[in-house]
């Protein structure tokens, strides 16, 4: 698998880590978040069969982590971006 | 009691491994000085204009390094550069950092990694068996950070058959042998 990276290219899956559901963006916080939103943050995930949104690490790269748009049926890649970048288009991280 | 002389002396990392394999060498670099440098958030105008008035360097770009006479520049991640230099005494990150006047992070990062330089014909044809990018499409100052024989490898490219690689020095004796391995894998005699 390649993953097209946003700022070097093409690069091998191998110089990455999967890092999970893109959700885990949307971290509640944990000051005034409910017991039951902190659980449903940290067990409750979707599965689907078809298009997901996950984070990668290039670990054996540039540090970056990357939101990947990626079909698990057939493993096309759509759309590789910075996660800081969609993290800051979403409000986060000001 | 006799005078005891405790003196030490730094020994390169693979006591200056110089090896000739066919038309090929290789051999390691001891005298560079490391430094990494990271832009501080929202920094990066800041970072340029040091680095153009301290070295006379220009900020790379994340797959092309830049150099400045002896010095030169790799991105090694979005807001973290290298800068590596040949420098004699232990306090590169010192200097660095006073020559920079707070544009930027500073961690030394000389010693912590084993440089190699190879070249010679083959360099291409051993490069490709062990390192997954197409290091025939860099161009020249060309570099990239990736994983050769399940180690973490930094790449630049000098000239047309002439590269640095560096790597971890707690594992310098492994990556040698995967570099001399290849390269006596396609080295013609």
């Amino acid at each position: 698998m390649i993953i097209d990276h946003p700022l070097l290219g093409p690069r091998d899956a191998a110089e990455f880590v999967y890092k999970g559901d893109a959700s885990l963006i949307h971290r509640p916080d944990g000051m005034t978040a409910t017991d039951d939103e902190m659980h449903d943050y940290v067990y409750l995930r979707d599965n689907p069969a078809g298009e997901h949104r996950e984070l990668w690490y290039h670990e054996q790269g540039d540090r970056s982590w990357l939101v990947v748009t990626r079909n698990t049926l057939t493993h096309e890649i759509s759309k590789v971006e910075l996660a800081r970048d969609v993290a800051r288009a979403e409000g986060r991280g000001q | 009691m006799a005078e005891i002389d405790f003196t030490l002396e730094a020994a390169p990392i693979l006591g200056g491994v110089d090896l000739t394999i066919g038309a090929n060498r290789i051999a390691e670099c001891d005298d560079l000085a490391i430094v990494s440098v990271a832009t501080p958030l929202g920094g990066d105008d800041a970072m340029a204009k040091a680095l153009k008035d301290v070295w006379n360097l220009s900020l790379p770009e994340p797959s092309v390094s830049s150099q400045s006479g002896e010095i030169r520049t790799v991105r090694t991640a979005p807001d973290q550069l290298f800068l590596i230099f040949p420098h004699a005494t232990p306090d590169a990150e010192t200097v660095v950092q006073q020559k920079l006047a707070g544009a930027g992070y500073t961690t030394d990062q000389t010693d912590v990694w084993v440089v190699l330089e190879i070249s010679g014909p083959d360099t291409l044809a051993a490069l490709e068996r062990i390192c997954p990018l197409d290091t025939a499409a860099f161009p020249i100052g060309g570099a990239a950070r990736t994983v050769m024989e399940h180690m973490g490898a930094l790449l630049l490219r000098l000239d047309v058959d002439r590269f640095w690689l560096l790597s971890a020095s707690s594992s310098a004796g492994s990556f040698l042998h995967a570099v001399e391995t290849s390269y006596r894998n396609v080295a013609s005699h």
